[in-house]
This record gives C-alpha cells, sequence and structure tokens, in this order.
C-alpha cells in the first residue's frame, strides 16, 4: 500500500536562509502526525508548501498518488488536502455558516445543499449558537472552530492543523482533543503542528522533529520526547546535557 | 424568510416607478433617465468593485466600448442598435477577460490594481481622441430617427425612461439571484480574505476575472443605453476618469456589496448634481463636483458601507434583538 502522503526532499530556501531543508516523510491514510519543533524551524513553510500556498523550492509531494508540488492551493484543496492557518483567517465581514458555505462550495453547486453542510460542520464544532452571528463578532476558540469548520467543508481525506490549540484555555485544549480524536476515528487523516505538548503528545501515533528545516527525529511521542537531540534543539546543548 | 420576498419587492418596485411619468416635467423627467442610467451602471460596476472588493477606477472603459461601439456601427453600417448591442457586449467581455487575466494573473491588488484600470480608461480617451473614424476628440453624433424600435430611439423620454427601468430591474433580478449562487459567495470570500479563499478551494483568479467580465459586459450595455439617450458620444463623456469615478460613487454611498445600494446611491446624488449644476453650473462651474467630494468623505467616515449598509446592520440588530426575545419567552428551548 502507498502512503496517503509521501513527501521527500522537500526543501524551501527564501534568498539564503534554508527555511525547509531536504525533508522526507510519509502519512498513512488514518494517521495523525506531529510536526514539531522550535519557534522558526519550518513547521508552518512545511505546511504552506504541502497546501500550495507556497512553491517548493526543491523536492516532491505525492498525495494520494499524484504529485501536487507547486500546483495552486485552491488546486490542492480541491483534492482533499485542506488546512487550518496558525493566524485565524475568517471571512470577517459574513455569518459563520458563510464563511463555512465557501468551504463546502468546493464539493456542492448550489447554495441550499452549501448551507445545510455549513450548519452540519459547525454542529460538529460546537458552533451552532454562533452560526448567524458576523465572523468579526466571534472569540478566538470560536474562530479556530471555525477554522475547522471550514476546512471540513471541504471533505479533506488529509486535514493539517496549524496550533489550534495555542492560546487555548485547559478546558477549551480538552475540547478540541475530543473533537480531533473524534474526526480521526471518523477517517480523516492529520498532521498537527502544535505547541501546546499536551495536545501533540494526546493525539499522534508518531511524531515528526524538525530543527532549522531539517529532520531531528522521527518516532512514538515517547520516543521523541527521551531523544536527546530534542532536548538539545528545544532546551539547547548545555541544558541537555545537565 | 420567504426567499421570492426580494424579487417580488424589486419588481412592485420597478411597476410603480412606472407612475413617474405622470407627475413629472421633462426636466424631471430627464433627470430621472439619468438617475437609471447610472443607477444601471454603479450596479453593474458593484458586481467587481462591491461584491469581489476588487475597486476598479476604469469602467468607464467599458461603458465607453459599449458607447462607441453602437455609435459607430449605426454611423458607418447603419447597423441596427440592437446588433450593436451584441458587438458592444462582445467587444467588452473580449477586453474584460484580457485586461483581467493579466492583472489577476500577475496578483495585482488593491491600490496597484486601481492605478491600472484608471490608466487604461485614459488610455482609451487619448486612443480614440486619435481616431478620426471615430470621430476624434469631438466625439460621434448619432442620427435621429424619432420613435423606432428599429433604431432603439424614442422620441421624447418617456421611452427611455421605461427602457431604464427595465434594465435596473433586471440588473437587481441579476443581482438578487446571483447573491444566493456559488459564485457570489465565492467573489464576496475573495473581497474577505484571498488566501483564505483560496485555501478553502476558490480559483481565486478565475472568479475575478469572471466578476470582471460580468461587470464589463454590464456597463457596456449602460454605455449602449446612455449613447442611444444622447445620441452622441465623445471621448471624455463615456470614457476617461470622470465617467469612472461618477460610476463607483453612487455605488459606494448607497453601500458596496449590496443588491440596492447602488441604485440609492444614484437615487440621492444624480438629483443632487444635476439640480446644483443647474442652478449653480454658471456661477460655480464644477459645484457639483465638490458636492461629490464633500459626499465621499462624509459617507468613508461616518458610514463606510453606505446607506444600505448602514440599513442592513441596523436591520440585523433588530431582528437579533427580536429573535434573543423569542428565545427567552420560550425558556431557551429554541433552537
Amino acid at each position: 500500500m502507498t502512503a496517503l502522503l509521501e513527501v521527500h526532499g522537500l526543501t524551501r530556501r527564501f534568498g539564503g536562509l534554508v527555511a525547509v531543508n531536504d525533508l522526507t516523510f510519509e502519512v498513512n491514510e488514518g494517521e495523525m502526525i506531529g510536526l514539531i519543533g522550535p519557534n522558526g524551524s519550518g513547521k508552518t513553510t512545511t505546511f504552506s508548501m504541502l497546501s500550495g500556498a507556497l512553491k517548493p523550492s526543491a523536492g516532491t509531494i505525492a498525495f494520494n498518488g499524484e504529485r501536487i508540488e507547486g500546483i495552486k492551493a485552491n488546486r490542492v484543496c480541491r483534492k482533499g488536502l485542506a488546512r487550518t492557518f496558525q493566524v485565524v483567517q475568517p471571512f470577517p465581514d459574513i455569518t459563520a455558516t458563510e464563511n463555512v458555505m465557501i468551504g463546502a462550495f468546493v464539493n456542492v453547486g448550489g447554495a441550499r445543499q452549501a448551507e445545510a453542510t455549513a450548519r452540519e460542520m459547525l454542529e460538529r464544532v460546537g458552533l451552532t449558537p454562533k452560526a448567524d452571528t458576523l465572523a468579526k463578532e466571534l472569540t478566538l476558540l470560536q474562530l479556530k472552530r471555525l477554522e475547522i469548520a471550514k476546512a471540513l467543508a471541504t471533505e479533506p481525506k488529509l486535514l493539517l492543523l496549524d496550533e489550534v490549540a495555542a492560546g487555548l484555555t485547559s478546558t477549551e485544549v480538552d475540547v478540541m482533543l475530543r473533537l480531533v480524536r473524534q474526526l480521526n476515528s471518523e477517517g480523516i487523516t492529520f498532521i498537527i503542528v502544535e505547541h501546546v505538548m499536551r495536545f501533540v503528545m494526546n493525539l499522534s501515533h508518531r511524531c515528526i522533529v524538525i530543527d532549522f528545516g531539517s529532520q531531528i527525529a522521527e518516532g512514538t511521542p515517547e520516543e521523541v520526547l527521551n531523544n536527546p537531540a530534542v532536548h538539545a534543539a528545544y532546551l539547547g546543548e548545555e541544558a541537555s546535557l545537565a | 424568510m420567504n426567499l421570492k420576498a426580494p424579487y417580488i419587492r424589486i419588481v412592485v418596485i420597478g411597476a410603480l416607478i412606472c407612475l413617474l411619468p405622470l407627475f413629472l416635467s421633462s426636466f424631471y423627467m430627464h433627470i430621472a433617465v439619468l438617475v437609471l442610467i447610472w443607477a444601471f451602471l454603479a450596479c453593474a460596476w458593484n458586481i467587481i468593485g462591491g461584491y469581489a472588493g476588487q475597486h476598479s477606477l476604469g469602467n468607464g472603459l467599458y461603458m465607453g466600448i459599449g458607447a462607441y461601439a453602437v455609435a459607430f456601427l449605426l454611423d458607418r453600417f447603419n447597423m441596427t442598435p440592437w446588433l450593436g448591442l451584441v458587438v458592444a457586449i462582445a467587444l467588452s467581455a473580449g477586453a474584460a477577460a484580457f485586461i483581467g487575466w493579466i492583472v489577476f494573473r500577475y496578483a495585482l491588488k488593491g491600490a496597484y490594481f486601481a492605478l491600472v484600470t484608471i490608466a487604461l480608461t485614459e488610455a482609451a480617451v487619448y486612443v480614440v481622441s486619435n481616431i478620426p473614424a471615430l470621430g476624434g476628440a469631438g466625439g460621434m453624433q448619432m442620427e435621429y430617427h424619432g420613435n423606432s424600435l428599429y433604431y432603439m430611439q424614442f422620441a421624447g423620454q418617456n421611452g427611455y425612461f421605461f427602457m431604464g427601468v427595465l434594465l435596473v430591474v433586471f440588473i437587481l433580478l441579476l443581482t438578487q439571484w446571483y447573491r444566493r449562487k456559488r459564485f457570489f459567495y465565492q467573489l464576496i470570500a475573495v473581497r474577505e480574505n484571498e488566501d483564505a479563499a483560496e485555501a478553502l478551494g476558490v480559483d481565486t483568479v478565475k472568479a475575478k476575472i469572471k466578476a470582471n467580465v460580468m461587470s464589463g459586459v454590464l456597463c457596456a450595455v449602460g454605455g449602449v443605453f446612455y449613447a442611444q439617450y444622447f445620441l452622441y458620444v465623445g471621448p471624455r463623456s463615456v470614457f476617461g476618469e470622470v465617467v469612472s469615478v461618477q460610476i463607483l460613487i453612487y455605488a459606494i454611498v448607497g453601500g458596496l456589496g449590496t443588491t440596492w445600494g447602488p441604485v440609492v446611491g444614484a437615487v440621492l446624488l444624480v438629483p443632487l448634481s444635476e439640480i446644483t449644476r443647474a442652478q449653480l453650473g454658471n456661477s460655480y462651474p464644477g459645484s457639483q463636483l465638490l458636492l461629490y467630494g464633500g459626499v465621499m468623505v462624509l459617507t468613508m467616515l461616518f458610514m463606510p458601507f453606505g446607506i444600505m449598509g448602514l440599513a442592513e446592520r441596523l436591520h440585523q440588530r433588530w431582528q437579533h434583538r427580536s429573535t434573543t426575545q423569542v428565545v427567552d419567552s420560550q425558556g431557551g428551548e429554541a433552537s
């Protein structure tokens, strides 16, 4: 069986800076992969390349057996690879339902069907009471849920979550945990970029650790947490030796 | 809510407006026709400027293409304006698609898009002024045929008035219908957040090109109507930046991205400016432009969403309050 996502030699340079360097990994269907690393290690850049927002300088990305590197974001999305944004990106002046409808239109043509899908997705993420509220009037937690509802409405096979737990309270993180686990049990594959360790360690079947754009470790959450290279990356050489 | 209600409202108001000739003098009928022309053009601009949020300052280009197409074909080949209309639509669609393709493909946004459009419409003024076959800087007079359906001409204003009402009713119905279609939702998504739209599967370049074509073609139709009414086209009267800005002022004051906004803006501002021009035009030339400037500044400051935007917001707030009251009275059981 081939993997759902195969990334090979993925590289992105910004002038002299190599933000992502020769990244190679696979994601199987139904997996939840944690992509972790210190700030500025290239996680969001990787997401941007996977989702088509950014062209890779080198390397290949195969999704569902089809090469997708360098094609435009809207086409990547329509192939079933959706993302949420680290900095939430709502459509501020329309309602939450209308926000989600934009995603639903990937699969349905009519507004009535799109609205039905949108309301269903809002229900899934617990935003039904805010369905008719303008997006600009929502709180951060609500906007993060809206991000997920929008992405879900496109019916993705693979969903990239970029720091959906950041800035949430402990109880809110629990709510988000349950939601993602539920969605995964329904067959959606996830790659999760996250600094809230409780969130990513709880969910991930496998973690990929990157630092300065290069992969430094891979394994189960426990293996990765006990890896000296990971300690060094997060805390510095001396601390890891101490 | 009844989904048909907005359509019925448009048709009923359109029918009522048809009674106006019974009450208005010739001078005011002239102003009424002008209101209809500008309302139609503003509605057309609203598609690219209001819904898609791409502030084109050059839609006079398409209006001019429409106006000059019928004028030239009538003058040169004695061609009926009905066929001229078809040519106008084809030419403006081609121009809007080509310009949209170039501009949006290279992701020109905001002020850059506005500048390119204004440059193109100004360039058109100079190009047309230097083509003798198009009448040069003096423009073209169109032959008067009296009441003639074949020449799309009427003796007196009433015929044009009814034609204008039909056009405005048509564009309002079209906008209202599209408002519940995937295409307009995608345009709004592009306006609100282009990156997010792209990430949600919206082909933003294609959506913007389509909006530009739709807006351009409708502006050309407005240009045809304009030419048929005045039986004169001149480079500065249908192309150029003054005309282009005039088109969008009505939409902005009335309410960007609302069905009725451009019409409301034209109904309020066109008579104001025409009357100012009639009263003060001789002693203070250009005073109506000053008026436009003032109204624009006030709108931007106090009603960034225009008159209809403000009305919609107030209505929503009122509706929201009444629904929360319903929920409260049912003990919060309503869902």
